[in-house]
This record gives C-alpha cells, sequence and structure tokens, in this order.
C-alpha cells in the first residue's frame, strides 16, 4: 500500500476539505486540479500585490509594456555546440508551457520547490534570441531587419561576462523571491540546450512605495522613462514590430547595456552641474525650459549670456536627435553590487531599450551619445547585448513558433 | 486494511451525500478519475539509460478509490507493460523505487500527484529516445477496469534516478 508520508503522498480529502479550509464539492476539487490546491494549501494568504497575474499569452510577450516590476531579471546561455532547430524548438515548447504557468501563479510541472512559485506579483517572463542562436542554428538569414550587433564605442570598457549572449530570459516580478525561483527553474527547463552566461539583476521602486504613474527614478535621483511610448500608437510605431515584418510581426529588438555610475564624484555636484548634465530638473523632471515633467523642451531657448537653456552636452540634448524615428522605450533596472574594489560604489542602470529596429532607430541615438554627452563623465558602459524578442503567442502555442515553424 | 479504509469511505460518503443533498452517488456515466499536468522525464540519449518516468495528477472526483495498476506505452516506445511505482527508504535510508503494490491510490473525491521522487509511471526498455518537447502518448489501467489516455511532455529531469529494487537485487533507475 502507499505511503502516507513524504512528499509524493496522496492528498487526502481530509486535506482537501479541512486542511485547506475550502469547503468544496468533490466534483469542484476534481476539476480544479493542481493550481487550486497549491494556491490554497502551499501559499498562506496572499496579499494583493502577490495575487496580481500579467497575462503570459498575446500577440507580443509580456514583460515590455509591462509596466517595471519592482525586480527584474536578465539571464543570458550559451547555446550548446549540440543544438539544432529541433532541440530548440523542443525546448522553447516546454520553457513556453513552464513560463506560463509560473506567471499564472501556478507551479511549473517539473518544479522542485512548488511552495515559493504561488505568489506571482505580476511575474512576467519574456524570451529573447541573440546573434549566435541564430548563426549556431543556420539561421542567419532569418535575423530580422536592422538587427545588428554594436559597433564599439570609445566611452566602452565592455566586460565579457556582462556582454553577448544567445539567449535571454526576462524575469520581472514585484516579489524577489519569485523572481529568484522562475530564474532558477527556467534556468533548469532550458539546462539540456543551454549553459548559464550572465545573470543580471536588477531593481526599481517596490510595488506599493509610490504612485505606479509616477516616473521611476535611477540611482542617479532623476526621473527616467519622461520621454516614453505610452500608448498603443507609439508602441505600434516604436516597439512592435509592423504586420509586414514576416515572421518577426508583433516582436521587438533589445538592447541591454551594463552602464556603471561613478557616484561618488556624481554626488560631489551641487543640484545645478546635475540639472546641467541631463538638462532636466531634479525634483519635478521638467525640462530645463519648463515647469512641468511632460512640457516640451525647447532645445533653442537661450538665456541672456546667449547659451542655450538646455546645454548643448546635456544627456538629453544628445539624446534628441530631432528625426521623430530615433524613438525607442527604455526600461531600464538600477543596479546595486554593493562596493567596487577600490571601495566606490559598485552602482548603475541596467539599460534596456526595446526598439523595432537597432540600426535605423536605436544606433543613431547612441553614436550621438558616445560622441558627445556630459553624462559620460559619470557613466562607464562595461556590458553590451542584443536580442530578438519574438512576438508572443496564443494560448497552445510557444515561442518561437514563428521563426521555428515557417 | 482494504476493508477498513472502505468503511470509512462509505461513511464519509454517506455524510456528504447528506450535506449536499446527492442522491445519485451509484451512477457512473461520466469518467471520474482525470489526468491533468502529464509530463515525462527526457531521455535524449539511449546511451544514458533505456528506462524514464511518467509524472501527472490524477483527480477522482468518484465516490470509490479507485487505483492505477499500469499501463500501455502508445507512442511505439516500448514493448513492455508500464509500471506503476513508488519510492521509499530501504533499511539503510536510501531512496529505491519498487513496484506500488496494488496499485497507486488515486482516493475517491481527491487526487494524487505522481512525481519526481514519489509516485510514478515507469518506463523500460525504451527502443527510442525522447527528446525534451516531444509528447508521448499512454494508457493507464485502472482497478475498476476502465482506462485513461494522457499525453505527457517531455522535460529535463535531473536527479529522479531511485534505484530500482525488485525482490531480488537491485537495478538503476
Ligand atoms: C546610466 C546611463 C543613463 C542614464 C542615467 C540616463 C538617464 C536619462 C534621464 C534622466 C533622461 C531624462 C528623462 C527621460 O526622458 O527619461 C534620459 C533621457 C533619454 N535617454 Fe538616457 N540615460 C542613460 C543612458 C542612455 C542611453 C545609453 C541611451 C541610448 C543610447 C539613452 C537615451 C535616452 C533618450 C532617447 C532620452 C530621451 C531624450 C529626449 O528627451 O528626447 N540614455 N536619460
Ligand atoms: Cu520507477
Amino acid at each position: 500500500m502507499a505511503s502516507d508520508t513524504g512528499p509524493h503522498k496522496a492528498i487526502s480529502r481530509r486535506d482537501l476539505f479541512f486542511g485547506a479550509g475550502v469547503a468544496l464539492g468533490s466534483a469542484a476539487i476534481a476539476a480544479s486540479g493542481t493550481a487550486a490546491i497549491s494556491n490554497s494549501v502551499l501559499a498562506g494568504k496572499p496579499t494583493a500585490i502577490g495575487t496580481n497575474v500579467e497575462p503570459f499569452f498575446g500577440p507580443n510577450q509580456a514583460g515590455i509594456r509591462t509596466a517595471a516590476q519592482a525586480h527584474g531579471v536578465f539571464a543570458a546561455y550559451t547555446l550548446n555546440d549540440t543544438a539544432t532547430v529541433d532541440t530548440v524548438r523542443g525546448v522553447m515548447r516546454v520553457a513556453t508551457i513552464e513560463a506560463s504557468r509560473l506567471c499564472a501563479g501556478e507551479p511549473g510541472l517539473s518544479d522542485t520547490d512548488p511552495t515559493i512559485a504561488t505568489v506571482p506579483a505580476r511575474l512576467t517572463i519574456t524570451f529573447g534570441f541573440g546573434h549566435g542562436l541564430f548563426d549556431k542554428l543556420g539561421l542567419g538569414s532569418r535575423k530580422p531587419e536592422g538587427f545588428v550587433q554594436l559597433p564599439s564605442f570609445g566611452i566602452d570598457e565592455l566586460r565579457p561576462e556582462f556582454s553577448g549572449g544567445d539567449l535571454l530570459i526576462q524575469i520581472g516580478s514585484d516579489d524577489p523571491i519569485t523572481l529568484s525561483h522562475a530564474h532558477r527553474h527556467m534556468t533548469r527547463v532550458i539546462s539540456s540546450i543551454g549553459n548559464p552566461h550572465y545573470s543580471q539583476r536588477g531593481f526599481a521602486r517596490a510595488s506599493g512605495s509610490v504612485n505606479p504613474d509616477e516616473t521611476p527614478r535611477n540611482l542617479m535621483g532623476f526621473k527616467d522613462g519622461t520621454e516614453n511610448p505610452r500608448n498603443d500608437e507609439s508602441f505600434d510605431e516604436q516597439v512592435w514590430a509592423g504586420v509586414d515584418s514576416g515572421w518577426f510581426a508583433g516582436g521587438t529588438q533589445l538592447v541591454i547595456r551594463r552602464i556603471a555610475m561613478k557616484l561618488d564624484p556624481w554626488d560631489r555636484l551641487g543640484p545645478g552641474d546635475k540639472e546641467a548634465a541631463f538638462g532636466r530638473q531634479m525634483v519635478s523632471g521638467a525640462p530645463l525650459t519648463g515647469e512641468n515633467e511632460f512640457d516640451e523642451p525647447d532645445f533653442g531657448a537661450r538665456n541672456p549670456s546667449g547659451l542655450t537653456v538646455i546645454p548643448d552636452f546635456s544627456h538629453i540634448r544628445r539624446a534628441h536627435t530631432g528625426d521623430p524615428t530615433h524613438r525607442f522605450l527604455r526600461r531600464p533596472f538600477n543596479y546595486d553590487d554593493g562596493f567596487a574594489e577600490d571601495g566606490t560604489a559598485n552602482v548603475g542602470l541596467i539599460f534596456a531599450a526595446y526598439t523595432t529596429d537597432i540600426e535605423r532607430r536605436f544606433l543613431p541615438v547612441q553614436k550621438r551619445l558616445a560622441e558627445f554627452d556630459l553624462l559620460n563623465v559619470w557613466t562607464v558602459p562595461i556590458g553590451s547585448s542584443e536580442f530578438v524578442i519574438p512576438p508572443g503567442v496564443p494560448a497552445g502555442g510557444y515561442i518561437g513558433q514563428q521563426l521555428f515553424d515557417s | 486494511m482494504k476493508t477498513h479504509r472502505m468503511g470509512a469511505v462509505a461513511i464519509f460518503v454517506a455524510a456528504l451525500a447528506v450535506l449536499t443533498g446527492c442522491t445519485n452517488p451509484v451512477t457512473n456515466s461520466e469518467p471520474t478519475v482525470t489526468v491533468t499536468d502529464a509530463w515525462v522525464r527526457a531521455v535524449p540519449d539511449l546511451a544514458e539509460g533505456d528506462m524514464t518516468g511518467v509524472f501527472m495528477t490524477i483527480a477522482n472526483s468518484g465516490t470509490e478509490d479507485v487505483y492505477v495498476t499500469g499501463g500501455t506505452d502508445t507512442t511505439g516506445l516500448t514493448e513492455t507493460p508500464l509500471e506503476a511505482h513508488e519510492v521509499v527508504a530501504d533499511a539503510s535510508g536510501e531512496m529505491v523505487m519498487q513496484l506500488a503494490e496494488g496499485g497507486i491510490l488515486v482516493p475517491a473525491g481527491g487526487s494524487v500527484q505522481l512525481m519526481p521522487g514519489g509516485f510514478h509511471i515507469m518506463y523500460w526498455n525504451l527502443t527510442k529516445p525522447i527528446a525534451v518537447g516531444d509528447t508521448i502518448t499512454l494508457t493507464l489501467n485502472l482497478s475498476d477496469g476502465t482506462t485513461i489516455d494522457v499525453n505527457a511532455i517531455a522535460m529535463t529531469l535531473d536527479g529522479g534516478t531511485e534505484k530500482y529494487v525488485p525482490a531480488n537485487g537491485g537495478m538503476e533507475h
């Protein structure tokens, strides 16, 4: 007879009726399956923040238009030499199932820690394919238009351990335990095709600590994300590949730049110098020519001494090319890894830009900033990666399907 | 032991019938045993062993306990009948797997989870590898004489390699 002890014991009627305090009829229990059991028995009573769910399936992958969660990780993997289109397709099938379950607050099928899988807290899991994936699988000709590797810039001090990567799993959640578990589980799920390359953890404000509509601030103290797409029209224009993009329609291209901040010298600046570096006010986030955060910057306005009010060397002046196609979504996370070896702050930004076309829409901006941007005095790019984010899929589909099955 | 248990169930069911006003607990036209969340440990390379385990949640909405007694592969992966296995600690405390005597209990009105390190459906003598992402099909045999078809998707699993302990001697899972 089956033993009644151990983790794999049969869930008895007693557990169901009394242990969990759920008063359900027997038919309802059978129909509800493991999800209901695990949610009620394992998770205790999650708060509203814990139970918030972001839909996994849809025309675009989640985790991009999704308001930034409190915690994020960009995990990159190196594809095995033995990987083929068939093995990657198989793994993406399974990875899609597991990711969609976790995002719904259900343990993965092969989850080894179901007790920490039931508090989604707006969990999103987003997959990306790097240059290496296309090249190693012989799919180089299927790279979307404009998906180029960034050239190296004079400002760069790139470290290989924060650069490149063949397969990306971007995870966000308002709960760091959920994030950690999803990261570990997904790493196991794809382990037959990919080995860990990097894992960059970042954070934003804790959920609930500020109004969610507020533009987040970075560790330099400035609102970061003011000039960003905010409605369907601007997302369709700047972020999501259009219907004429073949398999890539509904996808996007991601640039991740790990940018160290030299906060120790930055801290010695007065507010006026800091505002000059960005071209915006610290408190309100307004351009130096305006009063409110969303006022249009007036790059032509001059002060009595004839200098532009928004300095020519400022970050927003340089990042604003004037070409309306040079726009993209910035959805960064901050990182804080304690002290560097020399005792200075080891902090910065995991800058993440989402664009329909890296070459035509992102690169011109990055080039201008690399040439000249006062902010470069206090910031150093130390990592760089590009990924194609394939389109989303309906329930029953798998991420990458449009590429691998056509 | 079995009669004792059935007695308890009968009393419970009677009580439930009173509570819910259920008047027709006997007829069994719809299947009462359902399988969800089925998956199988992928075996991409038979050189690493020609056996695997299938895991799932089995629920029983009926009023009688049911046992999963074994099964049949319908994928063309093995000729060997599938076995209902459990994992238990042997005398030395090592976890070993063995036939679940009498089958795997799916309690009336409850469910059982087959999972690594616990109950599983055992495949022996695989003749083909099972790649991650493949779907295999099998049929489970139930103690009430019915069968149930299962689709299981193949996933990576490290571990889950308890030693097999038949009546005589051992063998790797
Ligand atoms: C540590 C590095 C960086 C920091 C701290 C930073 C911070 C900021 C801040 C505070 C703003 C103004 C508010 C806003 O519109 O969001 C801004 C604007 C902007 N940044 Fe950055 N940024 C960094 C790197 C970059 C990089 C690498 C790029 C692109 C290559 C970039 C592109 C932009 C663009 C396009 C704008 C909007 C400009 C406009 O007003 O038209 N930033 N950034
Ligand atoms: Cu076994």
